[in-house]
């Protein structure tokens, strides 16, 4: 892999330009489907068009939304970056909307009631018993979107904008150079599987009283 | 709308819908692109995860199989596959490579739902069928295979469209079907050819989307038919 | 002071959860509702805090209409506890039961304290102050939910249910210990339970609900034990309440027979007219102690050589004993039906034996405080007299060493 070591500038590069594309769309689909799942957890008339409007979302090819962005965004210039993180902020918010809708509905009854019963009001309860007892659930959908967002964006390469993929085409164009190929492979699953470490990291420290105990998937 | 109207307008003119090139012949190669590497995944993963749910062993494996099937890149994986194949078998052996990445793009989603499908049926549900005297593999017929059936649907669902996916980027290796359109679009700056495959891999995904719901409505019986995550 | 004024819940769809209820719950008492399922008891805890609001009727609280408070603050004068104990499973033991002191704006420091002593008051270890709920047994959860509802001092506490939910054995040691704190703490509480034991057992006053939310009767477990208002009371009660009730009469209202009982190394003669006196049975021996070491009868004291003195081998164990301080005359029945003899030992306060009572001596116990009951009209002791004499009203005192292995 000395071809790696020896071009690890431009890597760097690229990885940064890569997690900016990814992480970005993220938080904003953290950020949109917290206040959303709350209003579906609480108005229930509200979840099964916001549910199938995310699975149909889901369903869509994201490269096909990618272009269908370009007209607005451009493929170059100083929006040419949202041509990417629209999409995939909108497949983050339709994994993660499921997610914080069950984690609050997953807060066991006797434990709201207890709330209410001493004084909590609805704001205060959300705040400081549902929210943190939804953290593990919300973290688990974090995860799944972050992975795939990762991944995605090297899709982005064939229009043009896409951190690592980037070296997809590259390494076609060079006449399938398989190093470079394979170090853009490599660095993209490495990179999707530490933030995946991180987001473990994160709900750990989150969640104190669940050390030791099972929590489902690892 | 500035995106869809030129795709639009390129659908609508009657050529796109005749030749090798035409529409219809596309579609047709894209389907079964779809096709194939859904029944291969399947007969992959369809035994494997119904086995390791049934068992209860090998859990930690399927999720991580899952996870680093989520973070494989779909370009990526194209480009080397095509690229190992020329490398090793030459231009003949490349028509078999397009199969590999979508086969193996397919297969997590399968495998992780049948897994949970399984997991998922009630344990009472299975000493109670134990108790009556079913066997090991008339247990996983019987009850668990049918209680677990709205996952497995959702699994080969999620893998039908991750295949339409894949499929369609695979065109910049070489492969047919409707990305062909996109990516020669791309290499001859034709947005309105692009956007016409655009909106016809949009069309497949939400079709074939619709097919399985109405699969399941059919053969889901009532009293199962579950909201199931996707995986 | 609680008060419902004709309080009725009637829901969407004709339910009638609780039906024109008026029912006064005293300062600083114990008030437990009972019924079966679906009596609106529940419904009616429920009321008092807010938790449901009523069709019509209202509710007052220290002589104020509760809904003239925000309901937040109401709730945090009101301790609440639940079957599942509902405790925070993010929180640990001590930022648990802390929780409505720091809501009310106590400093940290301040409530942690407050929360220590309470697990003290209720029987949790120090140790367990920093722990999950998760990590306790389900006793000792419970017991954090009652710290937890008591952290602020309120004055009214409501328990639903809150002892359903363990096994038999915690639960009754949970009972003790509720009964316990009363006696130190005197809040004003209501009960919820479907078990009438528990309602007896706990209770200053017990309500009985009909299905369909009316109340059946209001009273204290004696006079409900001994005067039912109607059948469905009755049946309600149970098959043994005429024995039950006897948990509610003093053991020292018992008039006990010294004349039959002896002190060992007495000549056998003696011994033989002082039974011809008594016309006893049976005699007890006793050490020089006053301590019991068994029964003679004449036909073991004939059998003795004539100069013999009564000695303390060879004699029927003496069995069960109660104590005349502190027990009831049910545990005194108990001890007597035990006994191989058809008598029992009374002991007081130090074990020495203050006398032997007999079917008949209890007879006329009971006898007498029925007619004491009649001629006070509907009175009969306050709750905070002997009769009522710590957790042990219906287990007598199991005797010492030589005592039958019954179930305590």
């Amino acid at each position: 892999m000395s071809w790696a070591w020896e071009n690890r500038a431009m890597l760097a590069g690229y990885t940064g330009q890569h997690l900016y594309l990814a992480l970005t769309p993220v938080l904003i689909g953290l950020v949109i489907s917290l206040p959303l799942g709350i209003a579906c957890a609480r108005w229930k008339w509200f979840y099964p068009p916001a549910l199938t409007a995310s699975s149909v979302l889901y369903a869509i090819p994201a490269l096909a939304l990618f272009i269908f962005l370009i007209p607005y965004t451009g493929l170059v210039g100083p929006t040419q970056s949202l041509t990417l993180i629209i999409p995939l902020a909108l497949y983050s918010l339709a994994t993660v909307l499921p997610n914080v809708v069950d984690g609050l509905r997953a807060v066991p009854e006797p434990v709201r009631q207890a709330a209410t019963a001493m004084g909590f009001g609805p704001l205060r309860r959300l705040i400081r018993v549902e929210l943190p007892l939804a953290v593990p659930v919300v973290i688990a959908g974090l995860r799944v979107a972050t992975v795939a967002s990762i991944s995605l964006v090297s899709v982005g390469a064939l229009i043009g904008i896409g951190g690592l993929g980037y070296l997809f085409i590259d390494g076609e164009q060079r006449d399938f150079f398989t190093t470079e190929i394979t170090v853009g492979l490599l660095l993209i699953v490495l990179i999707a599987l530490a933030a995946d470490a991180v987001l473990v990291g994160v709900r750990r420290l989150l969640t104190p009283w669940l050390r030791g105990r099972e929590v489902g998937t690892p | 709308m500035n995106a869809i109207g030129p795709g639009f307008a390129w659908l609508a003119q009657a050529q796109q819908w005749h030749g090798a090139n035409g529409i219809p012949a596309r579609l047709l190669q894209h389907l079964g692109y779809v096709g194939i590497s859904l029944l291969i995944a399947a007969l992959i993963a369809l035994p494997a995860g119904l086995l390791i749910g049934h068992t209860g062993r090998g859990g930690f494996l399927v999720v991580s199989l899952a996870n680093f099937g989520r973070a494989l890149p779909t370009l990526g994986l194209v480009v080397l596959a095509f690229a190992v194949a020329l490398a090793y078998l030459g231009s003949a052996g490349t028509s078999a490579a397009y199969i590999v990445p979508l086969v193996a793009l397919a297969i997590p989603p399968i495998l992780v739902n049948a897994y949970e499908g399984m997991l998922g049926v009630d344990p009472g549900l299975k000493d109670a069928a134990r108790g009556m005297g079913m066997t090991g593999p008339q247990l996983l017929r019987k009850v668990e295979a049918p209680v677990a059936l709205p996952l497995i649907l959702l699994g080969l669902r999620t893998a039908a469209i991750q295949v339409v996916a894949t499929a369609t980027i695979a065109a910049y290796v070489g492969l047919g079907g409707l990305g062909r359109y996109i990516i020669d679009g791309l290499a001859t700056n034709d947005y309105a050819e692009v956007a016409g495959g655009a909106l016809l891999v949009v069309m497949l995904a939400l079709a074939v989307q619709a097919a399985f719901v109405g699969l399941r409505w059919l053969i889901v019986p009532a009293g199962l038919r579950l909201q199931a995550q996707p995986a | 002071m609680i008060t419902f004024e004709r309080v009725t819940k009637r829901y969407p769809g004709g339910t009638v959860a609780v039906d024109a209820l008026d029912l006064e719950v005293p300062a600083g008492k114990t008030m437990v509702l009972v019924g079966p399922s679906g009596c609106g008891k529940t419904t009616s805890l429920r009321m008092i805090n807010r938790m449901v609001e009523p069709t019509s009727g209202r509710i007052m609280l220290d002589g104020r209409d509760i809904r003239q408070a925000k309901p937040a603050v109401l709730r945090r004068g009101i301790g609440y506890v639940i079957q599942q104990s509902g405790l925070f499973p993010h929180r640990t033991i001590e930022d648990n039961i802390a929780t409505v002191p720091l809501l009310a704006g106590w400093t940290k420091a301040k409530a942690r304290a407050r929360a220590h002593d309470l697990m003290e008051l209720v029987g949790l270890e120090p140790g367990l102050a920093r722990r999950y709920p998760h990590q306790l047994s389900g006793g000792q959860q419970q017991r954090v939910g009652v710290a937890r509802a008591l952290a602020a001092d309120p004055p009214v506490l409501l328990m639903d249910e809150p002892f359903s939910a363990v096994d038999p054995i915690v639960r009754a040691s949970l009972q003790d210990e509720l009964i316990k704190l009363q006696a130190e703490l005197h809040k004003t509480v209501v009960l919820v339970t479907h078990d009438i034991e528990e309602a007896i057992k706990v209770g200053d006053l017990v309500a009985i609900f009909h299905p369909g939310g009316r109340l059946a009767q209001v009273d204290s477990p004696e006079r409900l034990l001994g005067a039912p208002v109607d059948s469905y009371v009755e049946n309600f009660l149970g098959f043994d309440r005429g024995i039950r009730r006897l948990s509610f009469l003093p053991a020292a209202g018992l008039t006990l027979d010294d004349d039959a009982v002896i002190e060992v190394g007495m000549p056998v003669a003696d011994a033989l007219r002082a039974c011809k006196q008594s016309g006893a049975p049976w005699l007890l021996v006793i050490d020089s102690q006053r301590l019991p070491l068994g029964w003679v009868s004449p036909a073991d004291l004939e059998m003795l050589p004539a100069g013999a003195r009564v000695g303390g081998e060879a004699l029927t164990p003496y069995g069960h004993t109660f104590s005349v301080s502190t027990d009831s005359l049910r545990a005194a029945l108990d001890a007597t039906v035990l006994s191989r003899t058809g008598r029992a030992v009374g002991i007081d306060a130090d074990g020495r034996v203050a006398g032997v009572t007999s079917y008949d001596s209890l007879r006329a116990a009971i006898h007498a405080a029925d007619e004491a009951a009649a001629e006070a009209g509907q009175g009969g002791p306050a709750r905070d007299g002997p009769a009522r004499g710590g957790p042990a009203r219906d287990g007598p005192a199991r005797g010492g060493p030589a005592g039958q292995g019954a179930p305590g």
